[in-house]
């Protein structure tokens, strides 16, 4: 949870957000899964039998829960964040209970339709430093004073 | 993109706008699946400093419209290839604040199919558009999700 307040003059490319750790277990995933209301029967994201029939290293976390994640990055940056959008790609699969590492970093900024706004990169990778999501951010910081 | 003959799926719902149904926000919904996703922040989580943030009650996380794509039933695109299928990309526009007793009607369509070539082979993407719009008829989201078809590796 953020507790800086940044402003747009603050933000300079080259900036980073983060890193930020996270574990995801398979207790998290089903809880995701109930809400989600994903199917409760056996699956390659709950099942390390079915996931091995998949082709799967183990049991994933569903993608949502990685968009959810580094959302929670961005927002993580500074209480005066407000994301605008995300744009995340799926490269390889993110399993369950192994240590994650998610971080940005601003990439450009700018003032568009007069509305100051900064472009960021963002990663999940593996303990191995394996690159498992990228994504874009485009968030609102506000002016100072 | 160009569109590959030899992709065979239904491309009469190629850009047709399909609901998927209203969906009613409580705060439990918010909570859940801000708590199930690791959010910490009390905006979302309702937890004892929400109206710090200057908002009423708790606010949706920007990705809560995702607890409503997979309960949603998209149609049928009757794609014939590959034997497994994976969420390749997803791209959230947020553009409004999502609250306890909003009502989102959902409306998606299907916007592209297309193939690509990895070192596992043929694989086709399918993406989709959802917008999600609140009682003001405010667009709240605007979700666009990538679907790979391939043939799992043997």
């Amino acid at each position: 949870m953020a507790t800086r307040r940044l402003y747009y003059e603050d933000a300079e490319i080259g900036d980073d957000i983060g890193p930020v750790q996270r574990v995801v277990s398979g207790a998290q995933v089903a809880e995701f899964s109930r809400v989600w209301r994903a199917e409760s029967e056996p699956s390659r994201f709950s099942d390390a039998e079915v996931a091995r029939r998949e082709g799967l290293p183990g049991p994933m976390v569903p993608g949502a829960m990685s968009v959810a994640m580094l959302s929670q990055l961005v927002l993580g940056w500074s209480t005066t964040v407000t994301l605008k959008k995300i744009d995340v790609i799926f490269r390889q699969v993110v399993v369950h209970g192994v240590a994650l590492t998610l971080k940005g970093a601003v990439t450009d900024k700018g003032l568009v339709d007069g509305e100051p706004q900064v472009e960021c990169d963002l990663t999940i990778e593996n303990s191995e430093g394996a690159t498992l999501v990228i994504g874009k951010a485009t968030v609102r910081l506000p002016n100072r004073g | 993109m160009a569109e590959d003959p030899d992709i065979k799926f239904d491309h009469s719902l190629l850009g047709v706008a399909h609901s998927l149904g209203s969906f009613s926000v409580t705060r439990e919904m918010i909570v859940a699946f801000a708590i199930a996703t690791g959010e910490t922040d009390p905006a979302f989580t309702g937890e004892g400093a929400a109206t710090e943030s200057g908002h009423d009650d708790i606010v949706a996380p920007p990705t809560f419209c995702n607890a409503f794509l997979n309960i949603a039933s998209r149609p049928d695109i009757r794609l014939e290839f590959g034997d497994t299928g994976f969420f390749a990309g997803q791209a959230i526009d947020c553009l409004a604040s999502v609250r306890p007793g909003d009502t989102l009607l959902a409306t998606t369509k299907l916007q592209d199919v297309y193939a690509k070539t990895g070192r596992s082979g043929k694989m086709v993407f399918v993406a989709w558009e959802t917008t999600f719009t609140n009682q003001r008829s405010e667009t709240v989201a605007l979700v666009r999700d990538t679907h790979v078809r391939r043939n799992k590796r043997t």
